[in-house]
C-alpha cells in the first residue's frame, strides 16, 4: 500500500484552527521531496462542517470521526480512535500541531503506533536522500536537524513556523468520509473548560511593552522595568513565564504560548532568553529591542536592536540619557 | 489496568532530570555537533521537575501514609538531583544509571522508567511538563502509554480522591483557559511550572539523602528500546531581523538606542 502523509486537524468552535492549514503547508513541503497523498483526519462531536471546509480548502481527502464524547478534547479517546484509523492509511508521517492538545496525545500515539516522534518541528530539509526535521533546543540557541529511523513518524509542528496554506479555489474536493463512533474512554472523563488566569487588557492596548525575563535576576529589579516603561506613553510592563512563576509579576502580565499574544509598536525584552514559548507571543511586534548579558541569547535572532549588557546598570544609564535630552522629565 | 486497594497507603513516583545550567554557553562545532565547555559546567534539577517534586511532597503532607520515590535516568553525576529531591521531602530515590553507550531519547528514557515502575504499585506518577534543555515534553506521555495509564499534561491543579481511586486535574490550555478532567488512578501527570512554589531542600533532608543512598539500577538490566531518531546536524538559528548589535560603552549604547527610537518615533 502506498504511504501517505496524515494531518490531524485541530478545531475550535467547530471550525478548523489556522494551525491545521499550517500542517498542510508542511505536508506540501514533504510531498515535494517524497510525493505521496495527503489525508486529513478530524475528530469531534460534530465534524461534518469542519471536514467539508478542510476538503474544500486543501483538496485533501478527509476522514471525519464523529463521537458524542468529544465535546471536549479527550487524550485517551483521541489515541484510541486514531490508533483504529491510522494504520489503514499507512502513514509515513503523522502531522499534529504543537499545541497543548497536540503535545498531550502525540507522544503516546507514537508509542501506540510503534512510530518515531519528533516534537516542536520548525522546518524540513533534505540530507542526502533523507528528510530531516528542524527543532529548537537549549532555549532556542541551537537548531537540531533530526532524522527519524522509523517507518512512521509522528511530528508535532510548532504553531507559526509554517505559513497557512493558501486556499486552492480550483480544487475539486475529494468526497469527505464521516464515520460515526460511540467508543468511550475507559479512564479519562472530561469535565469541561474553565477560565484560568485572567488576561490583562492593558497588554493588548499598549503601544510599548517592556518585558522582564528571568535574567532580571530578582524581584527588586521589576522596579527598574517599570521605570523604563514609564518613559513611554501608552506603555505597560509584561513578563515571561518564569518571572510569573516566581511571583515577580502577575500571570495576567505573561506573554507567550501560555500567556498573551501581543504585537505592540515597540517591544523591549529585558533579560529574556527567547525560547520558542516566549517568541510565539511577541515575534510580530513592530520593533524589537533586546537586552541580555548572554551574547548567544535566542532573543537576539528576532530583535531589531541587540544590547549585550547587564540591564541593572544599563537601564539606569538609558533613563538618564532620556532625561538629559528631555530636560529632566521625571518619570511617574 | 491495576486496581487500587481502598485504604492502602498511596505510592507516588516523581521522575526528574538533571540538565545543564542554561546560562552556560552551548556551541556547535564544525561537524555540526553540540558542544559545551567541560570546565565549570554546572548541572541542576530541571525547573519543571522541581514543581513536580514539590507537588508530590505537598500531596504527601496533606495526608498520612504516602510514600514519595524520586527517580532519575542519567549518568553518575545525576545523583545530585536525587539528593535535592530527598532534601525537599522525597522518601526514597532511584537512579537508573546510564551506560556510556546509551543513547538518550525520550522513548528510551520512558521505556527504562516503565520497566522499573511497572508492577511496583505506583498510584500516581508525576514529572515536569518538559525538559528545559531539549524541550520535548515526551517522557511523561510516553511513560503513561508504556504503562497503560491515563495521562494529563500541563497540569496546573490536581486533587486526589483516593476513596474513589480518581484524580481531578486542570490542564492549562491556550487562551488563559483550563481543561478539567477526571482520571482513574494510577495515572501520569506532567506538571506545569507555577503550580506551586518549590521549597528549598532542608539540611536534614540533604544529610539523610547522603546517608540513605539511591537505589542504583544499571540501565542494561532494564529493557530499553532501539534508537528511533537521531540528530544529524546542529546549527545556530537564522536571524529574522536586522539584529543590530550596539557597540561601545554603556553610555554610548544608551545614546545610540535613544537615537534609533527617536528616529522611528517610538519614544
Amino acid at each position: 500500500m502506498t504511504q501517505s502523509i496524515v494531518i490531524i486537524a485541530e478545531c475550535y468552535a467547530g471550525r478548523p484552527s489556522p494551525v491545521t492549514y499550517e500542517l498542510m503547508t508542511l505536508a506540501e513541503k514533504i510531498r515535494q521531496a517524497r510525493p505521496m497523498p495527503v489525508k486529513a483526519v478530524v475528530l469531534g462531536d460534530e465534524v461534518e462542517r469542519a471536514a467539508e471546509e478542510i476538503a474544500q480548502t486543501t483538496g485533501a481527502s478527509v476522514l471525519g470521526i464523529q463521537n458524542p464524547h468529544l465535546t471536549y478534547y479527550n487524550g485517551e479517546l483521541y489515541k484510541d480512535l486514531l490508533h483504529q484509523c491510522l494504520p489503514e492509511m499507512n502513514p509515513a508521517f503523522v502531522l499534529i500541531s504543537q499545541t497543548t492538545q497536540g503535545m498531550d496525545f502525540a507522544p503516546g500515539l507514537a508509542v501506540r503506533l510503534g512510530a518515531g516522534s519528533i516534537t516542536g518541528v520548525t522546518g524540513v530539509s533534505q540530507d542526502k536522500t533523507n528528510l530531516c526535521f528542524s527543532r529548537d533546543a537549549y532555549n532556542g540557541k541551537i537548531v537540531l536537524k533530526m532524522l527519524s529511523l522509523m517507518g512512521t513518524t509522528v511530528l508535532t509542528v510548532q504553531p507559526g513556523a509554517f505559513k497557512s496554506m493558501e486556499p486552492e479555489i480550483a480544487t475539486t474536493p475529494e468526497p469527505v468520509e464521516i464515520r460515526l463512533s460511540t467508543t468511550e474512554s475507559k479512564s479519562t472523563r472530561t469535565l469541561g473548560i474553565i477560565r484560568g488566569k485572567q488576561k490583562d487588557a492593558g497588554l493588548a492596548e499598549a503601544d510599548v511593552l517592556v518585558a522582564a525575563g528571568r535574567g532580571i535576576g530578582s524581584r527588586e529589579n521589576v522596579a527598574l522595568i517599570k521605570q523604563l516603561a514609564a518613559l513611554f506613553p501608552r506603555s505597560a510592563v509584561a513578563g515571561s513565564r518564569p518571572v510569573c512563576d516566581m511571583g515577580w509579576l502577575e500571570y495576567k502580565k505573561q506573554v507567550g504560548l501560555t500567556g498573551a499574544t501581543v504585537s505592540p509598536g515597540l517591544y523591549i525584552a529585558c533579560g529574556i532568553s527567547g525560547a520558542m514559548a516566549h517568541r510565539v507571543g511577541m515575534q510580530s511586534s513592530g520593533f524589537i529591542v533586546a537586552i541580555s548579558t548572554d551574547p548567544n541569547a535566542a532573543i537576539f535572532n528576532i530583535a531589531d536592536v541587540c544590547i549585550c549588557e547587564d540591564l541593572t546598570t544599563f537601564i539606569p544609564v538609558f533613563i538618564k540619557a532620556c532625561r538629559g535630552k528631555r530636560g529632566a522629565v521625571t518619570p511617574s | 489496568m491495576e486496581h487500587i486497594e481502598i485504604g492502602r497507603p498511596m505510592k507516588i513516583l516523581v521522575c526528574i532530570k538533571q540538565v545543564p545550567d542554561p546560562e552556560t554557553p552551548v556551541m556547535v562545532d564544525e561537524q555540526g555537533r553540540v558542544v559545551r565547555p567541560k570546565k565549570n559546567l554546572k548541572f541542576w534539577m530541571n525547573r519543571a521537575d522541581e514543581f513536580a517534586v514539590e507537588e508530590a511532597v505537598l500531596i504527601k503532607e496533606a495526608r498520612s501514609g504516602i510514600t514519595v520515590d524520586a527517580l532519575t535516568v542519567g549518568p553518575e553525576h545525576a545523583t545530585q538531583v536525587l539528593e535535592r529531591a530527598m532534601g525537599m521531602g522525597a522518601d526514597n530515590s532511584v537512579h537508573i544509571l546510564l551506560q556510556e553507550t546509551d543513547f538518550l531519547n525520550p522513548f528510551n528514557t520512558a521505556s527504562y522508567i516503565a520497566a522499573y515502575a511497572s508492577n511496583r504499585g505506583y498510584d500516581l506518577i508525576l514529572t515536569g511538563v518538559m525538559g528545559e534543555d531539549h524541550m520535548q515534553g515526551q517522557v511523561g506521555p510516553m511513560l503513561a502509554e508504556r504503562l497503560g495509564f491515563p495521562c494529563a499534561t500541563s497540569v496546573i491543579s490536581e486533587q486526589i480522591h483516593d476513596e474513589q481511586g480518581t484524580v481531578y486535574v486542570e490542564r492549562e490550555i491556550e487562551g488563559g483557559l483550563r481543561a478539567a478532567l477526571e482520571l482513574d488512578l494510577p495515572a501520569v501527570l506532567t506538571v506545569q511550572t507555577g503550580i506551586n512554589k518549590p521549597r528549598y531542600p532542608t539540611l536534614s533532608g540533604l544529610l539523610r539523602a547522603k546517608k540513605q543512598k539511591a537505589l542504583v539500577v544499571p540501565s542494561h538490566t532494564l529493557s530499553g528500546s532501539k534508537q528511533q531518531e537521531k540528530v544529524v546536524w546542529a546549527c545556530y538559528p537564522g536571524k529574522s531581523r536586522a539584529g543590530l548589535m550596539l557597540k561601545g560603552r554603556q553610555r554610548d549604547k544608551a545614546v545610540r538606542l535613544l537615537e534609533i527610537l527617536e528616529k522611528k518615533a517610538l519614544i
